[in-house]
C-alpha cells in the first residue's frame, strides 16, 4: 500500500495561462486524478499550498468560485523562487496543490443582503472568488457593488471579467486607478480606492463589505466604511501572513491568539481589531 | 573597575553617548549590560569572565540596539578588531560610537566559569594574542595584565589536523558538521556577519541548501569560512554560540593562517589596512587558481 | 491505576541488551567524542547516563528531525510522479529520557494532531517507547516546577523510573509501557519501592522550586493583556536573534518546507527546523515584515509558549528544561524574565490597550 501524508499534494494540470499584467498571471488548473476532481470541494475564501516541484510551495487563495466546478484558479505575482517557477509553467504542465485550507467568507450569513466588494491590485483575487460565487447565485443577494482599483490601468487584473461585470445591469462596478496611472482611453475613476468608496457611497443597511488589497488601502478604507455606517462585524477581509504548512503546525502565521491558516484567512474587522498589529 | 564606571558615568552625563554597552554580573555569570543610567553604570565590571564580543552590538543589523542612540562599547583587543572591521568595510563610521578599550590578559572559555586564567582554563584563542592593548579605542583602561598563559590549544589541534591525510581530515569535518542544525547562531552572533542579505538566505538561485544535511551543512560552513577569510577577528563567538558544539574556531583560525601565509595579512584593529578579500595586488600568489 | 514495579540496575542492563539483540534501536543520553551529552543511539546501557546532566539537545529530534523528507518527486516532460515519505518506523526505546523532555513531546503531540494528524510525527511516536528517569533536580537554569511539571513528571513517559537503592522504582504508565514490561517480564519485580522513591522525588522538587516560584496563570494574564507593555521595548537588547534557544528547545516545533532538486528530473521536498527568532520567518514576498525587529520576535516566543498555546491547547508550551538559558550566548535568561513578568500586574499600562483578547 502506498502511504500518503499531509504534505503530499494533489497533482494538477495547467489548463490555461492568462497574462493579467506585466508581472501577474492566472493559472487555470484541473486535477489529474478524476476521483479527486469528483470529490474536491471548497468554500469561497479558502486557500491552498500550490507547488512547483523543485522550487517549493507557495500560499494563495483559490481565486475561482466553488460554484464553478472542475477547475480552480490561482493568480500570482512574480516575487520569489516559487512564483518565478510558476511563471515558467505552460499549458499541459503539472504542478502540486494541497488544500483547501482555512475558513471561508460567511456566504450563508450574507444571503439576502447587499454586498459591497472593495479590492486593490491583486487583492481582487480572494474577492473575485466571492464575487463569482455570489453572481452564480445572484437571486440570493440584493445589490452588488464592486469597487476595484489599481495603481495604473496596466495593473488591473481580470480585465475580461471586469468588462463582463461592467455590462451586467445587476452589478454596480466602480473602477479606479491612482492619479497618474490613467491612459487616454481610461473611462473609469481616477483616485485612491478609499475616496472612490466614499464617492460610490454604498448603503450600509443590510449590507456586508468584503475588502482586500494592500494594507495601506485597507487601513484607509475601514474609516470610510465606518463613516458610511458599516459595523465592524459586517466588514470582511483576508490576512495574508506568510505560511508554510497551511494546517496549523509550522507556526509561521501565528498572530496573537490566532493562526491565520486555521482561524482565517477570513476575518471581520472586529476580529482584526482585537489582534496584535503583526500582519 | 572604578575607572570604568566613572568613565561610563561621565560619558552618559555629558551626553557623549546614550548607552554604554559593557559587562555586568548576571544571575549566572557575566553578561552584557546596556547601561543608560549612573545606577546601571555602577554595575559595570571587567574580569576574565568577560568573554562576549560586545562589538557585535555595533553591527548595522542590530536595529533594536541602534535605536537606543549613540553607543559606547567596552572592548577587548579582539572586540576592537571587530569594530575596526566594520569601519574598514564601510559599515560604520569611526565617530558613530565610542570605544572604551580594556587591557586584557586573556579570558575564560565560558562567562559562567569562575576561575583564574591559567593554562588549563584560558580560552583556546587567547594564548599568543597580539592585541591585548587595543589601539583604535577612545579610552584605554586598566593595567596590562600578564600575557595569557601557555600555548594555544587551537594551534595544537590545527597541527593535528594538518598532519592527517585529506581523507581523514574530511571525515573529521564531515562528522563535526553533521551535528549542525542550521540555526544560524554562528552567523547571527558574528560581528563580521553583517550582510543585510546573507548568501545562505538567497533562493534565486539557491547557492546553499537550507537543510541540515551533509550537502547543505558543508556548503554553508565552507562558504562562511571563506567569506571570513582575512576578516574573522578570531573572537570565537561563533563556536561559543553554537548549540551543538561544532569547533568553528579551528576552521576560522586555519583559514586565517592560510591568509597570513598567502597574502601576508593578519587581521588587526587598524581600520585603514585594507583586507585582502577586497584588494588586488599583482604580487599575490595565484598558483591556486590554475 | 499505574502499576508499580522494581527493576535493578543489572536487570535494566539486561533489558537493554535484549532490546538491542532483538534489533530495537536503543537511545539515551550518551557522550559524544567532544564530551557533549546528547540523546543518541547506543549499543549498550553502559554508554547511557541515567540521571545527571541534561543532554544539550532535547528528545524532539527523534520525532521531528532537524531535516526530514516529506516526499520525493520525479518529473518528465511536464508529468510528475510523487512518492510521499513512508511513515512507518522501526521500533525505538528511549531509556533515560528526562521527564521534561518526555513532557515536551506530549505537548507537541497536540499541535501535530490539531485537526490534521501529522503521520510522520505520529509514526515515530507510535514506534517509540519512552522510559524516563526522574531527574535529581537539575541545575540553576531548571524551572519545571514553575510550569506545572516536576523533576518526576510522568507526562509523556511510558515508564517512569525513580532511582532507589540498587535500582529503580518503576511506574508503568501506558499500554506501550505495559508492553515493554510484558516483553521483559523477568526483569521486573512486582510492588515497586514507592516509599524509598519518595525521598528522592521530594528532594528533587525542592531543589527546582528554589530556582523560581512563578504563577503561570498570572504570567498568562499579563501576556494576554500586555502586548504594548513597555517591558517589550528593551526585552531583546542582549539577544542576537540567533535562534539557538528555539533549536535546543524541546517544545519549539516551527518548521520550514523547502524543495531541493537533485537534478532537473528528481528532488525532494523537506521540512526543516525553523524559528520565530529568525528575521526571515515572517517576511512577506512583498518585503513587508510584520515582526521586523528582535523585540517583537522575543515577545512572540514568550506569548506563544505562555499564552497562545495555553489558550489553544490548555497547557504551557515550555517544560522548564532551561536549555534556552544554558545555550544563550547573549545571556538572555527566561527564568529571570518569567520571574519579572509574574510580578507585573496583568493588563497594559493605561496608554496602551491593544492586546490579545
Amino acid at each position: 500500500m502506498t502511504q500518503g501524508n499531509l504534505y503530499a499534494p494533489y497533482l494538477m494540470r495547467v489548463d490555461e495561462v492568462v497574462e493579467e499584467t506585466v508581472d501577474t498571471r492566472t493559472l487555470k488548473l484541473s486535477f489529474k486524478d478524476p476521483e479527486v476532481a469528483a470529490k474536491f470541494d471548497f468554500k469561497a475564501g479558502q486557500f491552498g499550498e500550490y507547488s512547483v516541484f523543485g522550487a517549493g510551495e507557495c500560499t494563495f487563495c483559490i481565486a475561482s468560485a466553488p460554484t464553478r466546478k472542475g477547475y480552480i484558479e490561482c493568480s500570482f505575482k512574480k516575487v520569489g523562487r516559487v512564483t518565478a517557477a510558476m511563471r515558467e509553467l505552460n499549458v499541459g504542465d503539472t504542478m502540486g496543490f494541497r488544500g483547501p485550507y482555512g475558513n471561508s467568507f460567511p456566504l450563508d450569513k450574507m444571503a439576502g443582503k447587499s454586498l459591497v466588494f472593495i479590492a486593490g491590485g491583486i487583492g481582487l483575487a480572494p474577492v473575485r472568488c466571492v464575487i463569482q460565487n455570489a453572481l452564480d447565485l445572484r437571486d440570493k443577494f440584493k445589490d452588488i457593488t464592486i469597487i476595484y482599483g489599481a495603481r495604473s490601468v496596466g495593473d488591473l487584473v481580470y480585465k475580461r471579467e471586469l468588462d463582463e461585470w461592467a455590462k451586467r445591469p445587476d452589478v454596480k462596478l466602480w473602477q479606479t486607478v491612482d492619479p497618474g496611472g490613467e491612459t487616454k482611453e481610461w473611462k473609469g475613476q481616477i483616485g485612491f480606492v478609499p475616496n472612490v468608496v466614499e464617492k460610490a457611497h454604498p448603503m450600509a443597511l443590510n449590507a456586508f463589505a468584503v475588502v482586500c488589497g494592500p494594507p495601506i488601502m485597507i487601513k484607509f478604507t475601514l474609516p470610510v466604511l465606518a463613516k458610511l455606517g458599516f459595523k465592524d462585524d459586517a466588514i470582511y477581509t483576508t490576512l495574508e501572513n506568510r505560511m508554510k504548512c497551511g494546517i496549523g503546525k509550522c507556526g509561521r502565521c501565528n498572530i496573537g491568539p490566532v493562526y491565520v491558516c486555521k482561524d482565517g484567512p477570513v476575518f471581520n474587522a472586529a476580529e482584526i481589531k482585537k489582534l496584535p498589529p503583526e500582519f | 573597575m572604578q575607572e570604568l564606571r566613572e568613565l561610563a558615568k561621565k560619558l552618559l552625563a555629558e551626553g557623549a553617548v546614550k548607552v554604554v554597552v559593557g559587562y555586568a554580573e548576571g544571575r549566572q555569570g557575566v553578561r552584557p549590560i546596556f547601561a543608560a543610567t549612573p545606577e546601571d553604570a555602577d554595575k559595570l565590571i571587567f574580569d576574565p569572565r568577560c568573554v562576549q564580543n560586545l562589538a557585535t552590538y555595533l553591527s548595522p543589523r542590530r536595529a533594536h540596539v541602534a535605536a537606543l542612540g549613540k553607543l559606547a562599547v567596552v572592548v577587548k583587543g579582539c572586540d576592537a578588531m571587530a569594530a575596526a572591521g566594520m569601519i574598514r568595510e564601510a559599515q560604520r563610521k569611526r565617530d558613530d560610537f565610542v570605544l572604551i578599550g580594556v587591557r586584557c590578559g586573556g579570558v575564560l572559555a565560558d562567562p559562567r566559569a569562575s576561575a583564574a586564567v591559567t593554562e588549563a582554563t584560558v580560552a583556546a584563542r587567547c594564548p599568543g594574542c597580539e592585541v591585548r592593548e587595543p589601539k583604535i579605542v577612545d579610552h584605554l583602561l586598566g593595567p596590562l595584565p600578564p600575557a595569557p598563559p601557555g600555548a594555544s590549544a587551537l594551534d595544537a589541534r590545527i597541527a593535528e589536523l594538518d598532519a592527517m591525510t585529506p581523507e581523514e581530515r574530511f571525515a573529521f569535518w564531515t562528522s563535526e558538521l553533521a551535528k549542525c542544525v542550521r540555526c544560524n547562531a554562528c552567523r547571527e552572533i558574528c560581528p563580521m556577519c553583517f550582510c543585510v542579505r546573507c548568501v545562505c538566505d538567497k533562493s534565486q538561485p539557491q547557492w546553499i541548501e537550507s537543510s541540515p544535511h551533509a550537502r547543505g551543512n558543508l556548503a554553508w560552513h565552507m562558504t562562511r569560512a571563506l567569506h571570513q577569510a582575512g576578516r574573522c577577528v578570531g573572537c570565537g563567538e561563533c563556536e561559543r554560540a553554537c548549540p551543538v558544539g561544532i569547533p568553528l574556531s579551528l576552521l576560522n583560525r586555519k583559514v586565517a593562517r592560510v591568509v597570513a601565509e598567502r597574502f601576508d595579512y593578519v587581521v588587526s584593529d587598524d581600520p585603514e589596512k585594507p583586507a585582502p578579500i577586497g584588494t588586488y595586488r599583482l604580487e599575490d600568489d595565484q598558483e591556486f587558481i590554475r | 491505576m499505574t502499576r508499580q514495579m522494581f527493576i535493578s540496575e543489572s536487570a535494566l542492563k539486561s533489558l537493554a541488551e535484549e532490546l538491542v539483540k532483538a534489533g530495537t534501536r536503543l537511545v539515551g543520553p550518551a557522550r559524544e567524542r567532544n564530551g557533549d551529552l546528547v540523546y543518541r543511539e547506543a549499543s549498550d546501557l553502559g554508554e547511557i547516563e541515567l540521571g545527571g546532566d541534561p543532554p544539550t539537545r532535547s528528545l524532539k529530534e527523534f520525532f521531528l528531525p532537524p531535516t526530514e523528507v516529506l516526499l520525493t518527486y520525479r518529473q518528465k516532460q511536464g508529468d510528475v510522479e510523487v512518492t510521499p515519505a513512508p511513515h512507518v518506523f522501526a521500533p525505538l526505546v528511549v531509556i533515560g529520557a528526562r521527564p521534561c523532555d518526555a513532557a515536551a513531546v506530549a505537548a507537541v503531540d497536540k499541535v501535530m494532531d490539531w485537526d490534521y494528524h501529522d503521520e510522520l510525527w505520529f509514526g515515530r511516536r507510535l514506534a517509540t517507547t519512552i522510559v524516563s528517569v526522574a531527574c535529581g533536580g537539575g541545575d540553576a537554569s531548571c524551572f519545571c516546577t514553575a510550569v506545572g511539571l516536576a523533576p518526576d513528571s510522568a507526562k509523556g513517559s511510558d515508564v517512569l523510573l525513580v532511582p532507589v537503592e540498587g535500582g529503580f522504582h518503576a511506574e508503568i504508565l501506558t499500554e506501550k509501557g505495559e508492553a515493554l514490561v510484558k516483553a521483559h517480564a523477568a526483569r521486573f519485580t512486582e510492588g515497586g519501592k514507592a516509599e524509598a522513591a519518595k525521598a528522592y522525588r521530594d528532594a528533587a522538587r525542592g531543589k527546582v522550586q528554589a530556582n523560581l516560584s512563578a504563577d503561570p496563570a498570572k504570567i498568562r494574564a499579563f501576556l494576554e493583556a500586555g502586548f504594548d507593555h513597555p517591558i517589550w521595548k528593551g526585552i531583546a537588547l542582549r539577544c542576537h536573534g540567533c535562534g539557538a534557544c528555539a533549536f535546543v528547545c524541546p517544545t519549539c516545533h516551527c518548521f520550514d518546507i523547502v524543495d531541493e532538486p537533485d537534478s532537473i528530473e528528481r528532488g525532494t521536498r523537506r521540512r526543516n527546523w525553523d524559528t520565530c527568532q529568525a528575521a526571515k520567518f515572517t517576511l512577506h514576498g512583498s518585503g513587508h515584515n510584520p515582526r521586523n525587529e528582535q523585540n517583537c520576535r522575543i515577545r512572540q516566543r514568550m506569548m506563544h509558549k505562555f499564552a497562545i498555546y495555553p489558550a489553544r491547547f490548555g497547557e504551557i508550551l515550555c517544560t522548564g528544561c532551561g536549555r534556552c538559558i544554558r545555550v544563550c550566548p547573549g545571556g538572555m535568561d527566561l527564568l529571570e524574565t518569567l520571574d519579572k513578568l509574574g510580578r507585573l500586574p496583568a493588563g497594559a499600562p493605561a496608554e496602551a490597550k491593544r492586546g490579545a483578547p
